[in-house]
């Protein structure tokens, strides 16, 4: 397995935030995690970038203990929330901030950035500084500059959340399509059930810092616990003749 | 609803620029000789006269120096409290503390600096009683210096702790925390962060502070007048001295210098602004 995670717990205080949670994935895939509000999954997203410690558990990325080792030395990218992008540096700036973190050669950088700027569909924004930005290319500058590094593996903290309908539906394509295409193994956590479902190869349910993993989709459509099945039963009742 | 921001222009013209505008045109005027009660006519003699002693440039170059470096320690101090000591600086005691020199006015920090600093100050008695000097008169000279080392040091402590409030504000507005983190979690260490992330982002947000703070301390006064030496003079210092001398017939050069200092501002200002609307868009 490419991501093996055993045993992690973390609290903060006396509350227990992440609760021996075990998981693993396989290098290329995504995996949904769902989960309300406080359910520990940003935590445990943290844990796993190293931006957090974890009590007790260990954390293994292709065989290599990650415990012990910073942010920077773990090569995974942690996706905000929000579309964050670093307030003096342009479009461009922020999609190469990566790369010239590692001292790539700039005749380089430019490549990749005005690749990565074509494959984002933001074709002649290379230049406006963020707050030029509406929100979806904000979130895809972001989405760029964290691709564009490869990371071993991407940790997305529902990126989507703040779009309107259309764009977020747009967001969700070009995610599936960079992620096929650069093969990103990633984490993608999620408070919209279709979004889980649309988004991950494999998928997993959290509640109060455990987190179940369903062998495949239709286990997970099966659960009540999920939630599929109520949401189900209302847009039918909406069908119903004499609603 | 649209009379309310042309009320608010004629407002700000009357009382804020007309008054100043008045009073530029009445010095230049004076400056050449037009009106005043000696004067002779117009005359190029006052500027000819000013421009050739060299004593307006010198002064000049001395306050830019002295505001200079003024601000440039006043900032590096400021940022290494900001950033050094952050989780202190959110404890009342401190906050308090930190805001406590702004309420110094210039001319009893003056005087506040002369009690610490002098030959027969505070440090001075403190170094005798430890026995790194063996008389008052060997402590280093720091008051009417000819290095403005009392002006400055009088500068740091006034102007710091504004410029500690000031990063505190855009550090947390700008979340400069968080994009740290996302820094670190795109490959970044300790002093890459600083340097590529923290620092630029304090400075583009406030470097225009930086440059009026530092036209502020180019006009400073009681500071310079109480700390400072015969020759050279700070601009201001040397403004007032021209004005108020004996003899009437020179008082017009005191108006060239006043005029000759506010074009040179405006200009600098105006520049500045200029650059601003130009950097938005790279």
């Amino acid at each position: 397995m490419f991501l093996e995670i055993k045993q992690l717990s973390k609290s903060f205080q006396n509350d227990l935030i992440v609760d021996r949670l075990s998981l693993s994935l396989d290098q290329h895939r995504t995996l949904s995690i769902l989960g309300k509000s406080g359910c520990g999954k940003t935590t445990l997203l943290k844990l796993i970038a190293g931006l957090e410690t974890a009590d007790q558990g260990s954390i293994r990325v292709n065989g290599e203990d990650m415990s012990g080792k910073t942010p920077a030395e773990r090569k995974i990218v942690y996706l905000y929330q929000e579309d964050l992008l670093f307030p003096h540096l342009s479009v461009r700036g922020n999609i190469g901030f990566g790369l010239k973190l590692q001292k790539i050669p700039a005749s380089d950088i430019k490549e990749q950035v005005d690749l990565m700027i074509q494959r984002l569909e933001l074709q002649g924004q290379g230049d406006k500084m963020p707050h030029q930005l509406s929100g979806g290319q904000r979130q895809r500058v972001s989405f760029g500059r964290a691709i564009i590094t490869n990371p071993r593996l991407l940790l997305l903290d529902e990126p989507f959340g703040s779009l309107d309908v259309g764009t977020r539906q747009r967001m969700q394509e070009l995610f599936k399509e960079l992620t096929a295409l650069y093969g990103i193994t990633s984490l993608f956590v999620t408070h919209d059930l279709k979004e889980a479902i649309l988004m991950g190869d494999d998928i997993g349910l959290m509640k109060k810092g455990s987190l179940q993993v369903y062998p495949d989709k239709q286990d997970f459509l099966l659960d009540p616990g999920t939630g599929v099945r109520s949401e189900i039963e209302f847009w039918e009742s909406l069908l119903k003749p004499n609603y | 609803m649209k009379s309310k921001p042309a009320f608010g222009l004629l407002f700000f013209f009357l009382l804020g620029l007309l008054p100043f505008a008045a009073a530029l045109v009445y010095a230049l005027l004076y400056s050449l000789g037009i009106v005043g009660i000696l004067s002779e006519g117009v005359s190029l003699a006052y500027w000819h006269q000013v421009l050739q002693s060299g004593e307006l440039l010198g002064s000049f170059l001395y306050s830019a120096l002295l505001a200079g470096t003024g601000v440039v320690l006043s900032v590096t101090l400021a940022l290494w409290i900001s950033m050094g000591l952050r989780t202190s600086l959110q404890h009342r005691f401190w906050s308090l503390l930190l805001y406590f020199p702004l309420a110094i006015p210039g001319m009893v920090a003056s005087f506040l600096s002369i009690q610490l600093l002098s030959k027969a100050g505070f440090f001075s008695r403190i170094s005798m009683k430890l026995g790194w000097i063996d008389r008052l008169q060997e402590f280093p000279d720091w008051i009417n210096d000819s290095y403005g080392i009392g002006i400055i040091l009088t500068f740091v402590l006034i102007v710091s702790p504004f410029f500690v409030i000031l990063f505190s504000n855009v550090y947390q507005n700008e979340r400069i925390a968080e994009l740290s983190t996302l820094a670190y979690s795109l490959g970044a260490h300790g002093k890459q962060v600083f340097w590529q992330v923290t620092l630029p982002i304090l400075f583009s947000k406030t470097k225009r502070i930086m440059i009026l703070y530092f036209i502020f301390l180019l006009g400073s006064y009681e500071i310079p007048l109480v700390l400072g030496q015969e020759s050279p003079q700070m601009l201001s210092v040397l403004i007032i001295r021209e004005l108020k001398q004996f003899d009437l017939k020179l008082i017009p050069e005191g108006y060239v210098v006043a005029v000759a200092y506010t074009v040179v501002i405006a200009i600098a200002a105006l520049l500045v602004f200029r650059r601003r609307e130009v950097q938005v868009h790279e």
